[in-house]
């Protein structure tokens, strides 16, 4: 069992509070994935669970056992680092393997378990090279090579993907996804690229300003973002926002604003109007030539990229962004119209940015 | 306005030459170097250059500051280099590597038509002379002689200076108490040792060049360096720091009582005579006779022409030094004693007691060595010799071996 | 009109500027000014050294082969000067590295108050060699000096040393002089050396277990290799050329205990006026510390980074 408890972390520079009681629950063989911009606190809040850096409060609990007095070494923990952090004066080998020796296991042991580990990352021609004459990919492996022959109890990474180019990243991310499903170690990974979370988590924390604002599985967050920071944050293109009003009368409810009307499922809804910003994503926006469309508005640019077509349309005073179909017609100018599953939105208050949460209907839609 | 390239050139020519005429009836510029540092001769020479300006409207002169150490340096590389002075100051010990090195110019012809010869005997010329030819007129003298504590002499009931090296030895022994912190005699160990120990060693008969030749006399150069050198080792009237301490230290020693008696000229006579009473806590003394000659040096000096740009003017310059008002001047301000005759017959020194060791020591005292290589000698083999004599690295028959070696080797 | 520029003497310098020569042409001006400043000098000091050049003899100027170099092998001082600037540089700059190092660790935090420490530190390598000499001649002098008064009053000593009248003593006080004199050279180096060292790497040691000591071995020493060689280096090269300090300390004394190449030099010519042996004392530094540049950039390898 390799649990991770992280309980009411807070952490302060002086008169700087960079967290604010930080609770997360992750699983035995739980991918957590710490996103958010930078300066959100998800560095220092990974610092302190490797022990590298101390909570001013709150306890951590690796494999159901306190480890919040304890120094990184009795953390039982590896760590990549977006630099790699390899020592430059030693092999790839000793690299690798320099956990073991600061643990007095043998060399011979060590040797086998270094080479082990080599393999499972294909690295093994390069044991006995020095980090200076290693591509960046490879260096890569070799940090990750350090972190596997361990066998620790928790993965820590620190944004290792960030340094890479970009084919390179999408290469590396099926491997470390590899790596989890066959070693099942714990994972804590931070990261400000939203497609690396969604792809590795199996719980994203998505934070801002020391908070979190949203701790869910990669899909609750994505349809259903907890406010409208996650939601923005969340989705390339982002998510469009659209201001207007929420009617309720004679237990029916809609969502107006100039150019579109969307009918709102609600149960149990008191009567009146209240401001609020509908979220609807791009590929939820299908074109229609039906005259009681949803959403009306004006083509402004097309952007084919080959699998879609990238509709910026003008609705009201609104920017809202389109995935069309590839072949889509029309020009700029041109009137266009969009339907939608009224289940596939969401409404966000307008003063607290909190998602309205609508009755039973959009319950686990 | 266009100006064509040759009425340009035409016209510069003439502003240059007009410029040119116009400082030549203005002022004729000379410069001067010197190794005056201290406060007291800075105000002498000061005072000597406005009296110059005075009697001399036409000229200029600016003075050049070279600290002491560096001067022949300085000198040296103006010669091989390019950028001599006019004039500059020549002491006895530096006369024969500056002549030797051509950076003085022959002023015979002028000296013999000068009014104030006459105030300069003939020993006063020997010292600035070469072949007999004359390279620089004399201005003041550094005369040697010793300071004493009064004081410390009637405390330890001796009745006066001592006269000879015994006399000498027998009063550093009465006036030692390291418990006091107090040590007879101010040894000069470090740099600028060489003069005592060659002084020393001629006052126990040995010479040290003749025509020309090594002549250093073994036996009496060891025993001249056992003696001297035992004042530190056996003895131990000397403070311990003596094979380090230059003028600055022993100066120091003697102003704040640490030692009793130290050997210097009459230039450091302002400087004592502002830290202790005069003729109360301390005294002046001729030097100690040595057991075969009585030693003291009375090195005249006095300043040079180095370039003949303007030969007229340093001509003017180098001869005011020889004269009375300047002689006086540089006396108030710096109690240098003068090298012209009819200075030294003024009252200020006629009258003071202090001065009459150093009137004395006139009568008696000899030149400074002087042959080329001396400088080069006394500071790079006999001051490290002697000061390993001192330390116990050497005894002083190796020492004097290498004296006697390196001596060869500086005259070949 | 065409053909007249291709005639023009400015139309031929345009062709020219399509050859590979045309560097060459660009690169003369800064050529002549590097042969005027340095290639001069340097070899007008080896034609001294092979000819005699004794400013108090004109006499005897003229060629005369290696005469000096063979009069070097048998001269004492010179072996002297040759074992003392070895001691003198070797110990100076073990100090001044250790100095610097513990000087730039402790800059390198983050706590209020360093930026005003690293300009204090400095202050040292400010003063002009002259005047640090002088000013230490005080502070240890025999009978005024402070350091001695501090060191009765602790009672390490019972009375005042005499540091620079001992020759056992005075070579080892003037290299703790030097040392002060010349640590925030390395201090400043290596404090920019150290804001480079990725501070992942030290987290990264720190999980695998590694002690302060093993980091510093493994993460810091390493990581501050060029920069300590290229300090050593440009350090060994201002020591070896550099006889100030000692001549206003101790002048080479007492004896020729403190007598160092630079400084034998430095007399030989200004005092003894022996230009030509002195040249060849300066060639022999020149091949010494070529030598030895050449070997230690070899032995450290920084090339190869």
């Amino acid at each position: 069992m390799a649990n991770l408890s992280i309980k009411d972390i807070q952490k302060s520079y002086g008169a700087l509070k960079v967290l604010h009681g930080i609770d997360v629950e992750l699983e035995d063989g739980g991918f957590l994935v710490l996103l958010g911009p930078s300066g959100c606190g998800k560095s220092t809040l990974l610092n302190i669970i490797a022990g590298l850096d101390e909570p001013s409060t709150g306890e951590i609990s690796i494999a159901d056992r306190s480890v919040t007095a304890l120094p990184p070494k009795d953390r039982n923990i590896a760590m990549v680092f977006q630099s790699y952090a390899l020592y430059p004066t030693m092999t790839v080998e000793r690299n690798i393997g320099f956990g073991l020796e600061m643990r007095g296991v043998p060399e011979q042991q060590r040797k086998a378990e270094v080479r082990k580990a080599a393999e499972m990352l294909q690295i093994d021609h390069l044991l006995q090279r020095l980090p200076a004459n290693l591509s960046g990919g490879q260096r890569q492996r070799v940090a990750m090579g350090r972190a596997i022959v361990r066998n620790p109890d928790l993965f820590l990474f620190d944004e290792p993907l960030s340094n890479l180019d970009a084919k390179l990243r999408v290469e590396m991310r099926t491997e470390i996804k590899r790596l989890h499903e066959r070693l099942g170690t714990t994972i804590v990974y931070v990261t400000h690229d939203q497609i690396e979370a969604m792809t590795l988590a199996t719980k994203v924390a998505v934070m801002k300003g020391g908070y979190v604002q949203q701790l869910a599985d990669p899909r609750t967050i994505y349809e259903r973002p907890a406010n409208m920071f996650v939601a923005g944050f969340i989705g390339s293109p982002a998510m469009n926002f659209i201001r207007g009003k929420l009617v309720v009368e004679a237990g029916r409810s809609r969502f107006e604003s100039e150019g579109v009307r969307v009918p709102v499922p609600v149960s149990g809804a008191a009567p009146g109007t209240r401001n609020c910003v509908l979220g609807v994503r791009p590929e939820e926006m299908k074109v229609t030539t039906a005259d009681n469309a949803p959403i009306k508005g004006v083509i402004d640019v097309v952007e084919p990229t080959g699998p879609d077509t990238m509709v910026t349309v003008r609705v009201g005073d609104h920017s809202v962004v389109a995935r069309a179909e590839p072949r889509f017609q029309g020009r700029r100018g041109d009137p266009v119209a969009f339907d939608v599953d009224p289940l596939s939105i969401n409404l966000f208050d307008a003063e607290t940015e909190e998602r309205i949460v609508m009755g039973s209907v959009h319950q686990d839609a | 306005m266009q100006v064509t390239k040759r009425e340009f050139l035409v016209a510069t020519a003439a502003l240059a030459l007009a410029s040119g005429m116009r400082s030549a009836q203005a002022a004729t510029a000379i410069n001067y170097w010197h190794h005056f540092a201290s406060q007291s001769e800075m105000a002498g020479l000061m005072k000597i250059i406005e009296l110059f300006g005075k009697s001399h409207p036409g000229i200029g002169v600016t003075q050049e500051s070279i600290p002491n150490s560096e001067y022949m340096a300085k000198v040296s590389s103006a010669v091989v280099a390019g950028g001599r002075p006019d004039t500059g100051m020549v002491v006895a010990e530096r006369f024969a590597d500056l002549t030797a090195m051509g950076a003085l110019v022959d002023i015979s012809e002028r000296v013999k038509g000068w009014k104030g010869k006459a105030n300069f005997p003939e020993n006063r010329w020997t010292g600035m002379s070469q072949d007999g030819a004359i390279y620089a007129v004399p201005a003041y003298a550094f005369v040697d002689w010793m300071y004493y504590r009064k004081d410390y002499f009637e405390e330890a009931g001796l009745a006066g200076p001592p006269k000879t090296f015994d006399e000498f030895l027998i009063a550093c022994r009465k006036l030692t108490n390291p418990a006091k912190g107090r040590y007879a005699f101010g040894m000069r160990g470090g740099a600028g040792a060489f003069k005592y120990v060659i002084d020393v060693m001629e006052a126990f008969g040995s010479p040290i060049v003749k025509d020309g030749q090594a002549a250093i006399d073994k036996a009496a150069a060891v025993e001249a360096i056992t003696f001297y050198s035992n004042l530190f080792v056996k003895e131990k009237v000397v403070p311990p720091s003596a094979p380090n301490d230059s003028y600055r230290q022993i100066m120091e020693g003697f102003r704040t009582g640490q030692t009793a008696m130290v050997w210097h000229h009459t230039g450091s006579l302002i400087e004592i005579s502002a830290a202790l009473k005069a003729g109360e806590q301390f005294s002046t003394a001729p030097m100690p006779a040595g057991p075969k000659a009585h030693i003291a040096r009375v090195a005249y000096a006095g300043n040079g022409i180095m370039k003949d740009d303007h030969v007229d003017a340093a001509w003017d310059w180098i001869s005011f030094w020889g004269e009375k008002d300047a002689a006086i001047a540089l006396l108030e301000a710096t109690g240098y004693f003068p090298a012209s005759t009819a200075a030294l017959d003024d009252e200020r020194i006629k009258s003071n007691p202090i001065y009459q060791a150093a009137s004395q020591t006139l009568d008696f005292g000899r030149l400074p060595n002087r042959f080329v290589g001396a400088a080069g000698w006394s500071e790079s083999v006999v001051n490290p010799s002697f000061q390993s004599v001192l330390t116990g690295q050497l005894t002083p028959e190796q020492a004097v071996d290498r004296m006697i070696e390196g001596l060869e080797a500086a005259l070949r | 009109m065409k053909s007249v520029l291709h005639r023009g003497p400015l139309a031929k310098l345009g062709d020219l500027s399509e050859t590979r020569y045309w560097v060459y042409l660009l690169l003369f001006p800064s050529l002549i000014l590097l042969l005027l400043v340095v290639a001069y000098p340097t070899l007008y000091g080896f034609v001294i050294s092979v000819r005699e050049m004794r400013l108090t003899r004109p006499g005897l100027n003229g060629w005369v082969g290696t005469k000096h170099y063979v009069a070097m092998l048998s001269d004492r001082v010179f072996w002297i000067s040759l074992k003392n600037t070895a001691i003198w540089v070797t110990a100076a700059i073990a100090l001044e590295v250790a100095m610097g190092f513990v000087a730039a660790v402790a800059l390198n935090r983050n706590v209020p108050g360093t930026k005003l420490f690293g300009v204090l530190i400095l202050l040292p390598y400010f003063l002009p060699n002259v005047v640090a000499g002088h000013m230490w001649a005080l502070l240890l002098d025999p009978r005024l000096g402070v350091i001695n008064d501090i060191l009765v009053k602790v009672r390490i000593l019972s009375s005042y040393k005499a540091w620079f009248a001992d020759p056992a003593t005075a070579m080892a006080a003037t290299i703790v002089v030097e040392a002060w004199h010349g640590f925030p050279f390395f201090a400043l180096l290596f404090l920019a050396g150290l804001k480079g060292i990725p501070e992942d790497l030290y987290k990264a040691a720190a999980v695998d277990g590694a002690g302060p000591i093993r980091q510093f071995r493994l993460i810091t020493v390493p990581m501050l290799r060029t920069v300590i060689t290229a300090a050593v280096i440009l350090r060994v090269i201002s020591l070896v050329n550099s006889p100030d300090l000692l001549l206003v300390l101790t002048g080479g004394g007492p004896g020729n205990a403190t007598q160092v190449l630079s400084l034998y030099a430095f007399q030989t010519a200004y005092r003894e006026f022996n230009f030509g042996y002195a040249g060849a004392l300066a060639v022999v530094m020149f091949v010494i510390l070529m030598v030895f540049a050449t070997l230690y950039i070899r032995l450290t390898r920084v090339s190869k980074d």
